[in-house]
Parts: C-alpha cells; sequence; structure tokens
C-alpha cells in the first residue's frame, strides 16, 4: 500500500505548520520524516491518520488499516498491559469474535516477546518505565499487523539495545508482511538502519528529500546543519 | 477613521458586547458540541457497539458508589424539614399530614433533584476529568486510530448506566429519605409511624411516581453526556482538564434545573 501526499496545507489558528508539503511512500518503502523540535512532523502522521483535518491538499492511501505508534506512548492508563496490547482484539467490531480468549494470550505474548517484555502483562503502564510503555505502544500499535505503519519517534528515550529491538522490528515487518512505514525520528542509528528515503521539515516545508547516505554527505545546507547538530546554519530553533 | 475606532474600542458599551458576543459564540459550540455527541451516542448504540463489559462497570460506578452521599443528602433533607414543621403541624391539628407534606417534597422534587446535584458533583465530575485526560494524553486518538469507536466505547456505556442507574438511585434515596422523616417525626413531634406512613398516600399518586422515574432518566442521560462531551472536546494539559470539569458540572447543575422546570411546567401546570 503506498501513501502519496499532494500540496498539503495545515494551519493552527494563524500559524502555518503544514505549508505545502508532497511527498510519496511506495509499497513496502520506509521514510524517515525528520525535523526539529515543532517543524510539524507529528502532525503530517495525525493529517495522514486523519485525527487532524486538513485545510487543503491530497493525502491518497489504499485503504485498509492505519497503525499509529505515538509519541507520548498514549496507553490506556486503566487498563493492564495486556489488555492494552489485545485491545484492537477485544474491542474492534470487525474482530470482536475472530479469536478466542486462548488465542488473544498466545498473540499478546508473541509481540511482547518482541519487544523484549515477556511477563509484564498485568502490570498499569504507570508501573512501567518511559522506554517500556513505548515498547508496549509499539506492541499495541502491530498487534493487527497492520499495512501502514507510522511510528512517531518509535525509539526515541530508548537505550541503544531496546533500540535496536525496535529498529530491527520495524524492517522485520516490512519484510515479512510488505508493510509501508513512516518514521519519524532524530535518532541517526534509526534512520541509517531502516529508511529507503528520508526527508526533512523546516518551517513547515520540506527541505530536504534523499537517501540516508546522501543525508551524510550532502552540499545542502539543511542536511548538514541537522547531521553536524550545528548552531549555526539556515535554521533557527530560537527566534531571533 | 481609525482613530474613531480606536477609541470606539476602549468603550465600557463595545466591552460588553464584545464579551456578550464572545460568550454567545461559546454557547453555540457547546450547544453543537452536545448535539454531536448526542447524535453520534444514538448511532453507536443502533450499530450495537455497546460494550457490555463496560457497561457493568460504569453501572457499579453510577449506582452503587454514589449511594453513600445520595442517601445521606436527601435523608438530611427530610430530616431538616421535618424538624422544622413537624411540631407546628401537630400542634394545628395537621398532625395526619405530616406524611404525605414529606412524600410529595421528597417524590416530586426533592428526591430526584438533590441525588441529581449528588451525582453531578461525585460522577458527572469524574466522567469528565477521565475523558478529558484520556483527550490530552491522546488516549481518545489511540482508540481511533485503533478503529475503535470512542462513542461506543466510551459514551455509550456511560450514558446509559446513567439511564439505568439514575431511577434505582432516586428510588432508594426517597425511600430512606421518607424513612428518615418518620424518624424525625416519631422524635419530634411523637407522631406514631402508622399516622405517618398511611397519610404518604393522601399526597402521592401514580402519575408523580411516573414523573418521577421519567425526570430521573432524563437527569441520568444529561449528566453522563454533557460531562462526558466537555471531557471529549478537552485540549491543552492538566488546565485543560480542570476547565473541562468545571465547566461540565456548572453545565449539568443548569441542565437538570432547567429540564425539572419543563417537567413541572408540563405536568403540574
Ligand atoms: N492541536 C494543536 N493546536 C495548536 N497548535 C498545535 C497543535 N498541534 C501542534 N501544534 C503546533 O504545531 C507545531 C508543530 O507541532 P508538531 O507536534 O507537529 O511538531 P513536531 O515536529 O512533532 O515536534 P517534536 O519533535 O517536538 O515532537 C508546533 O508549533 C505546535 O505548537
Ligand atoms: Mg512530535
Amino acid at each position: 500500500m503506498s501513501i502519496e501526499v499532494k500540496k498539503l496545507v495545515k494551519a493552527f489558528g494563524e500559524k502555518k505548520v503544514i505549508d505545502d508539503v508532497s511527498f510519496k511512500v511506495n509499497d513496502g518503502e520506509i521514510l524517515a520524516i525528520v525535523g526539529f523540535s515543532g517543524s510539524g512532523k507529528s502532525t503530517i502522521l495525525k493529517l495522514i491518520s486523519n485525527l487532524v483535518e486538513k485545510d487543503s491538499g491530497e493525502i491518497i492511501t489504499s485503504g485498509g488499516d492505519i497503525a499509529f505508534v505515538f509519541q507520548y506512548s498514549a496507553l490506556f492508563d486503566s487498563l493492564t498491559v495486556f489488555d492494552n496490547i489485545a485491545f484492537a482484539l477485544h474491542e474492534r467490531n470487525d474482530l470482536r469474535k475472530k479469536y478466542s480468549e486462548k488465542q488473544i494470550r498466545e498473540i499478546v505474548n508473541e509481540k511482547l516477546g518482541l519487544v523484549g517484555l515477556k511477563g509484564i502483562e498485568n502490570l498499569f503502564p504507570s508501573e512501567l518505565s518511559g522506554g517500556m510503555q513505548k515498547r508496549v505502544s509499539f506492541a499495541r500499535a502491530i498487534v493487527t499487523e497492520p499495512k501502514v505503519i507510522l511510528y512517531d519517534e518509535p525509539t526515541a528515550g530508548l537505550d541503544p539495545i531496546a533500540s535496536t529491538l525496535i529498529e530491527d522490528y520495524i524492517l522485520r515487518l516490512r519484510n515479512e508482511t510488505g508493510a509501508t512505514s513512516i518514521v519519524v525520528t532524530h535518532q541517526m542509528s534509526t534512520i541509517q538502519r531502516t529508511a529507503d528515503k528520508v526527508i526533512m521539515l523546516y518551517d513547515g516545508k520540506i527541505v530536504f528529500t534523499g537517501t540516508p547516505q546522501e543525508l551524510c554527505n550532502t552540499d545542502n545546507e539543511y542536511a548538514k546543519q541537522f547531521v553536524t547538530a550545528s548552531i549555526e546554519g539556515p535554521m533557527h530553533i530560537i527566534e531571533q | 477613521m481609525a482613530l474613531v475606532r480606536n477609541i470606539l474600542k476602549q468603550t465600557v458599551t463595545y466591552k460588553l458586547f464584545k464579551s456578550i458576543l464572545v460568550n454567545l459564540i461559546d454557547f453555540m459550540e457547546v450547544m453543537g458540541n452536545i448535539t454531536t455527541c448526542t447524535i453520534e451516542f444514538f448511532k453507536s448504540l443502533f450499530k450495537g457497539e455497546l460494550d457490555r463489559k463496560e457497561l457493568i462497570v460504569q453501572c457499579e460506578r453510577f449506582g452503587i458508589s454514589s449511594l453513600p452521599i445520595t442517601l445521606s443528602i436527601v435523608g438530611m433533607t427530610s430530616v431538616i424539614i421535618v424538624s422544622q414543621v413537624a411540631q407546628e403541624m401537630v400542634k394545628q391539628g395537621g398532625g395526619n399530614f405530616v406524611g404525605a407534606l414529606v412524600a410529595v417534597l421528597i417524590v416530586r422534587e426533592l428526591g430526584v433533584i438533590m441525588s441529581g446535584f449528588a451525582i453531578i458533583s461525585m460522577i458527572g465530575s469524574s466522567l469528565a476529568s477521565e475523558l478529558a485526560t484520556m483527550r490530552v494524553t491522546e488516549q481518545i486518538d489511540a482508540l481511533k486510530t485503533l478503529k475503535v469507536n470512542p462513542f461506543g466505547y466510551l459514551f455509550a456505556p456511560r450514558v446509559v448506566a446513567g439511564m439505568l442507574m439514575m431511577p434505582l438511585v432516586v428510588i432508594i434515596s426517597s425511600l430512606f429519605g421518607i424513612l428518615a422523616g418518620a424518624l424525625t417525626s416519631d422524635l419530634a413531634a411523637g407522631l406514631s409511624y402508622r399516622v405517618y406512613f398511611e397519610s404518604i398516600w393522601i399526597g402521592i399518586f401514580a402519575k408523580d411516581l411516573f414523573v418521577c422515574l421519567a425526570k430521573a432518566v432524563c437527569f441520568g442521560a444529561v449528566i453522563a453526556l454533557i460531562s462526558c462531551t466537555f471531557g471529549y472536546y478537552a485540549s491543552g494539559g492538566a488546565k485543560g482538564v480542570g476547565i473541562a470539569t468545571t465547566r461540565a458540572v456548572v453545565w449539568s447543575f443548569v441542565a437538570i434545573v432547567i429540564i425539572d422546570m419543563l417537567f413541572a411546567i408540563a405536568f403540574f401546570f
């Protein structure tokens, strides 16, 4: 399944957060979106998954489920880890009667194993560390094996090994199910290890498009500033 | 021209009209939100999305956990009334009517409205803050991306629980109130229980009971719907949760008094 975004515009009040953005992610491709804090990365994902209404432009997806891994986990805090992960299987109208309780238990266990968190089924989200919450949130989103997955900073705040686990699984999902993904991330390792293509946002516009290699070697001033994490450059984080 | 406009903008009249306009727009927006949520609630009911397991949880919350407060409020109201009028009524030869007076007051009005107030402050506020927290922590967004309708999963069980449990709460607390009245008239004026309980049926008719229960169902639905709506549309962090909760309580209070008035006009005018 592919995702195509054409001339997308979104403003909050007076401020144009997304200003004429177009890109395409082909079937089975992984696109990384990078950019400084507040550049509108989360907003793009929310527009694609219809959580935020666009002002103008087009978003074309060829139907099917769009899974979303939230930046701040967004786990249901009144439910246990087990119920969080099993949520879609228990509550979604079309899946409700599809699996037996035993099958659900197996699926949840498998997903928990994948993110390296076996044995925490009965804990509540508030009893987990931030990184653990993030991994549970990841498991919850992929429980239905969706064909399009949007990841909002899936590895931010994780230790290097947990990051590698998640990165591997992003790749594995793509290789096994052909899932199309968009990964918002700041982490170089995540970009290098998972992405086929990278776009960079600044001030609501795309200022760089290329492969992860090109991101590191290009003459593009924006990309250079991002990769070297320099204060000097075309992008200003602090308003002057 | 710009100067005139600037001076005009400083005047109290301008400020007054502007604040009225802002409030009016806000009012329309809230009404729109409540209408949208009501429609979506019914749609989810007809689609059979009501979650049974959640419904039981919410019924417990609405009915059982609120009983101590509703019972004591309605009971004490009854004690207050009886201790003020019982002696005087007996002295004036109206001892036969103490039970009737208490029953009419409680069944027609006090039982249901006092329970309503208690439920708003206990359950309504917690519904609003619960949904508002879910909104600002993106849990409602998460519901949507998991393809679960928030109206079927969150609204339906809460509103249906309100409609089912509110009548129960009103019946139990009214009975308790009438009982407390009997006890008080015995202690305060030496009125016998037999006289008190026989006089109840002088004042109460089937119509009163019917109206009382109909009001209770309406109150339950309206309190749950308004509270959930404010929670659902909350925004902006912890402060937003606080604002949503306060507004849910205020709107619910006003709404049930208005509904109460409409019932009074329709049935007893
Ligand atoms: N619901 C909203 N209402 C008003 N403004 C918003 C809303 N959501 C986002 N914004 C604004 O849009 C801009 C982009 O926000 P967004 O969350 O997309 O940034 P981001 O690139 O994901 O940043 P970060 O890396 O910090 O997560 C910000 O300036 C933010 O203030
Ligand atoms: Mg973000």
